[in-house]
């Protein structure tokens, strides 16, 4: 059984006259340690997917099973406690909050899960090279630091799925690189699968699978 | 026009149609503060206008009135009516009479109907019915709505008796009219009437006329411009109104917190649109101007809104002050509640002065916003500006000169340094807010995270963040929390000097007064040979005969009185401020032109132990050595007392104005109460016990200050909705956190509790602000404000029940007013709101 599978999946969103499809008819399977990227245009779908991979979102019609459950049988609880347990976001434009330090928006999801373990969050730090910058507020980081701390934040409560929605986007190349090498890194040791969204064909050729995507369908896939 | 129109639509109307729920809230809050203000002076007019009603009913066009002390002697109409001058001279009678089967009671007037000494204008009263009244005696006209016609027989309390009478007409007026001969008889007059009205010839004057007819009277008799009365009473009442009113202004004070609160979150939010549009040409008063614009719509919608809620606050205030102004001043008789031109002006005025004014600091940061700036940086990364050590020294020098102005004196009778004190604590609060939620959230984030978890780390720290926003929401419900303490504690203080001085004023078991309406300056009195019957009770060891009459001294109204002093010395416990005992200060007063006067009437004339104040007394003027000041609290008139045979010097009517009674050890209040009742059958008199006396005058202190805590309470419920509309506020500029907390696990319960507890932390900071500035605030209104406008003094003591319960009740209102932003909060689509920018 795949980490993650989508089965068939559709989504339609509400739109002013007839809903407007934005995911139609797609199936993938990911696996546990396996690094995917989602490439194609502005409003081919990828960002909806991710959303649904999360259990952010329910699918119009098909199934999304994250490691075995069905994300469209759970109620906000259910879906609260899996991405709580099993999924890690990463953002495009970073997001972390500027009223709490590094250190604390690392350990932000252990936090709201109730836990307390500052040694898992200075760990996470550690790994993505920012273990001095833990006392700091996110406005005294560089742009590719906040998308380490990130990453951190993604990590720390060492989720099976990680979703990271064009992460190098705001981020020059050389940094984009490194934040890469970060994933890609974390992917390999954690044994934590990845998924994505990207429209940077050097962010995608260190993946090991391109998923390649148009108007809300698959359009095919690349193994590297 | 048209262009202008649309850019205000587009600019103004349409980002506050935007959030009708935040909209109605902030017109709404202006609205309350408008309506209070408005409330109080229409019902303060209407309670306290209506004297002039009552004394000048039936008046007419007269020019002088001739008033003495006890009554004018009769002989005075006929020195008067004698003088070799075209004068047109009414006696009258004044005083109130009961309808017995409404009980409504109103103004009766006696006039010497056979002189036709009443003004056309009132009713349907003509000359031939005067002349054929004269030879009826009991009839009376009265006003329509009275429950009788013309031809009926209507039964009415007259002084101690109900008798019958037949109404001969109807009046305009809102009174009861009879002969004054009958009036004099039923009222037991004797050869006195109340006042002379006078109506002279246009040439020499008033002043002049009154001069003359001065120099013709006995010189306990004045003769004064007509409507003095009024004026004495209107000055009199005119520091228990300006208090009010200052009271009414504090829901707006708080309002204006809110709409400086409103126009800055606007102008955060919309920086990226001032750029743009300062980018496309508008200069910077065109930016200011759309912010004031803003608050003005904000202030005009209010005005219309709180115009309607003033109208129908005043109908519930008016009572309430009415009954106020009756127990500490003057008969009142309610006037009806008009809505006048003047009351819309000034509606509109405060609404657009108040919200301008308090949008005036952030629509000039506005218009000061570089375009280059503002949409460079956007609008998540502008943090507004706050010097929290410049706003500590502003504190440090606001709060300095509120200790100089603690010290200023009356002005006028008012204490005008007490309330610039007042606003100066206020003001020295505000600027000291930012530093202390910064210290507290610095010091408190961490307890709290480990008290109440994550949720209230994310809350302190946003409430820190944003710290210009939670300063002004602490300032507004601190303020009202504030003043709502000081006056908590200041009226408690009050209730309980009132019960300590009740226990050791009244000794007597029972008191007998004669039935009916009362008020300060009403003093009707008992049958001449009651204390004596009574005194002759087998039960009854003494009767104390206390004698009231209505005076003027200085152009104020005050009450001189007389008692027995051998049953003083015997019983009372009278305190001087002094310090001497009433057995060595009321000996002093025995055979003796020396009396005792109240702590409110020494220190609304300035007079102490030792000078001498001369009052008109029947038809002489009498010096009087001011024996000692004694504490009193029973009203704000101010009382002159004098040892009984002294008055009856002076003023030779021994009918006293109430009894007390006390029994002998073992007696039956009882028995003595039902011996009494039977000696006085047939006459409508009062008997009250000791503990219904104070019982009855602590419902009247309470009624007295149920106004002043309405007030408090509208600017609480103002604070509360500032604080919900600033929730409401906060949820939507801080949409994309809530989402991102969502995608990063958090529950919608952790939402809703984040903002629960952000209410809560903005309750608290407000409630340790709001009773630290209302503990100050209290020792100013019970030491300065008080004792200026109304010479009590009043000893400390805090009410720590009330206050408990009413500060949980604000927090618990605080709390609450987080749900409904919660559950917009928790609605929110995380991936539309992560994903907005």
């Amino acid at each position: 059984m795949p980490l993650l599978r989508l089965e068939n999946i559709t989504k339609d969103y509400a739109g002013d006259g007839e809903p407007v499809r934005a995911l139609n008819a797609v199936s993938l399977d990911v696996e546990a340690g396996e690094f995917v990227a989602l490439m194609g245009k502005s409003g081919c779908g990828k960002s909806t997917l991710l959303n649904l991979a999360g259990a952010m979102d329910f699918p119009t019609s098909g199934r999304v099973l994250l490691d075995g459950e069905d994300t469209s049988s759970l109620g906000d609880a259910g879906l609260t406690r899996l991405r709580r347990e099993k999924v890690g976001f990463v953002f495009q434009s970073f997001q972390l909050l500027n009223t709490l330090t590094v250190l604390e928006n690392v350990a932000l999801p252990l936090l709201l899960s109730g836990r307390r373990d500052a040694g898992a969050a200075l760990e996470k730090l550690r790994l993505v090279g920012l273990e001095d910058y833990g006392a700091r507020y996110p406005h005294q980081l560089s742009g590719g630091q906040m998308q380490r701390a990130g990453i951190a934040r993604a990590l720390v409560h060492e989720p099976r799925l990680l979703l990271a929605d064009e992460p190098t986007g705001n981020l020059d190349t050389a940094t984009g690189e490194a934040v890469l090498e970060v994933l890609s890194r974390v992917a390999k040791e954690r044994g934590a699968a990845i998924l994505m969204a990207t429209h940077s064909l050097e962010s995608a050729a260190i993946t090991d699978r391109v998923v390649r995507m148009r108007d809300g369908r698959i359009e095919g896939i690349d193994r590297h | 026009m048209i262009p202008r129109l649309r850019v205000f639509h587009q600019l103004v109307l349409r980002p506050m149609l935007r959030e009708p729920a935040r909209t109605a809230l902030t017109v709404f809050a202006v609205a309350l503060g408008v309506g209070v203000v408005l409330a109080i002076d229409l019902a303060g007019t209407a309670a306290a206008g209506s004297f002039h009603s009552s004394m000048d009913a039936l008046a007419g066009d007269a020019d002088l009135e001739v008033t003495a002390t006890g009554g004018v002697p009769d002989r005075v109409a006929g020195i008067l009516a004698t003088l070799p001058y075209d004068l047109d001279v009414r006696p009258r009678i004044e005083d109130f009479a009961t309808v017995v089967a409404s009980g409504r009671t109103v103004p009766l007037i006696g006039v010497d109907l056979l002189k036709g000494g009443l003004d056309r204008k009132y009713g349907s009263l003509t000359v031939a019915d005067q002349f054929q009244s004269h030879d009826r005696k009991g009839v009376v006209w009265i006003a329509a709505g009275m429950g009788a016609k013309k031809g009926d027989r209507i039964a009415l309390v007259v002084g101690e008796r109900v008798g019958e009478y037949t109404v001969a007409g109807m009046l305009d007026g809102d009174a009861i009219l009879m002969d004054i001969a009958t009036a004099s008889r039923d009222l037991g007059r004797g050869d006195r009437i109340d006042t002379i009205l006078v109506k002279t010839p246009a040439q020499p004057g008033a002043e002049e006329w009154a001069r003359r007819l001065q120099s013709a009277l006995p010189p306990g008799v004045e003769v004064r411009p007509q409507g003095s009365r009024t004026s004495e009473n209107r000055r009199m009442l005119a520091a228990f109104r300006w208090n009010l009113r200052v009271l009414s202004y504090i829901a707006l004070v708080v309002g204006a917190f809110l709409i400086y609160n409103t126009i800055s979150v606007s102008v955060v939010r919309r920086r990226p649109e001032i750029g743009i549009t300062r980018a496309l040409g508008a200069s910077r008063a065109g930016v200011l101007l759309v912010f004031l614009a803003e608050a003005a719509v904000f202030g005009a919608a209010g005005a219309v809104a709180g115009i309607a809620l003033g109208r129908a606050m005043a109908v519930g205030s008016v009572r309430l002050i009415s009954s106020t102004v009756e127990s500490l001043y003057v008969s009142s008789q309610p006037a009806a509640i008009e809505i006048t031109g003047a009351s819309v002006l000034l509606a509109f005025t405060i609404a657009l002065v108040v919200t301008v004014l308090a949008a005036l600091s952030p629509a000039l940061e506005a218009s000061r916003v570089s375009p280059v700036e503002a949409m460079s940086r956007g609008q998540r990364e502008y943090v507004a500006q706050v010097h929290k050590g410049r706003d500590l020294m502003i504190a440090a020098i606001l709060g300095a000169a509120a200790a100089l102005a603690w010290h200023g004196p009356p002005i006028e009778g008012k204490p005008i340094f007490g309330y610039a004190a007042a606003v100066l604590l206020i003001g020295c609060s505000a600027f000291a807010i930012p530093a202390l939620v910064s210290g507290l959230s610095i010091v408190s984030s961490r307890l709290l995270r480990a008290l109440l978890g994550v949720e209230a780390l994310l809350a302190s720290r946003s409430l820190a963040a944003s710290l210009r926003r939670t300063s002004v929401l602490v300032g507004a419900l601190s303020t009202a929390i504030a003043m709502m303490t000081a006056v908590g504690i200041m009226v408690g203080s009050f209730r309980e000097t009132v019960l300590i001085w009740m226990d050791n004023q009244l000794k007597a078991d029972l008191y007998l007064r004669p039935g009916g309406r009362t008020s300060a300056d009403r003093h009707p009195t008992l049958d001449p040979g009651l204390p004596a019957q009574i005194a002759a009770l087998s039960g009854v060891v003494a009767v104390d005969p206390f004698r009231a009459y209505e005076t003027s001294y200085q152009g104020l109204p005050a009450t001189f009185g007389s008692g027995n002093i051998s049953v003083a010395l015997r019983f009372g416990r009278a305190r001087f401020l002094s310090g001497r005992n009433a057995e060595d200060v009321l000996p002093e007063l025995r055979g003796q032109d020396a009396a005792i006067v109240s702590e409110p009437f020494a220190n609304k004339h300035r007079v102490r132990r030792g000078d001498r104040i001369v009052l008109p007394l029947g038809d002489r003027k009498v010096a009087f050595r001011v024996a000692d000041v004694y504490y009193d609290y029973a009203n704000e008139r101010g009382y002159v007392i004098v040892d009984r045979a002294t008055m009856l010097k002076y003023l030779p009517d021994p009918a006293a104005s109430n009894v007390a009674v006390y029994l002998r050890p073992g007696a039956s209040a009882n028995t003595v109460r039902g011996e009494i009742e039977r000696i006085a059958a047939g006459r409508k008199i009062l008997i009250l016990s000791n503990s219904n006396l104070k019982a009855d005058a602590i419902k009247v202190f309470d009624r007295t200050f149920a106004i002043t805590y309405a007030l408090e309470a509208v600017a609480v419920v103002v604070a509360v909705m500032g604080i919900a509309g600033a929730l409401l506020a906060l949820v939507i500029d801080r949409r994309r956190e809530f989402g991102l907390l969502r995608f990063l696990g958090a529950s919608t319960a952790q939402i809703r509790k984040l903002i629960l507890v952000e209410a809560g932390l903005l309750g608290l900071l407000a409630n340790v602000a709001g009773l630290a500035l209302g503990l100050v605030l209290s020792l100013l209104l019970v030491f300065v404000i008080n004792k200026q406008s109304f010479g009590w003094t009043i000893q400390f003591h805090w009410p720590v029940a009330v206050l408990a319960g009413a500060l949980t009740v604000v927090y618990a209102a605080t709390v609450l007013a987080g749900l409904y932003p919660a559950r917009i909060a928790t609605r929110l689509n995380p991936i539309e709101v992560v994903h907005e920018e």
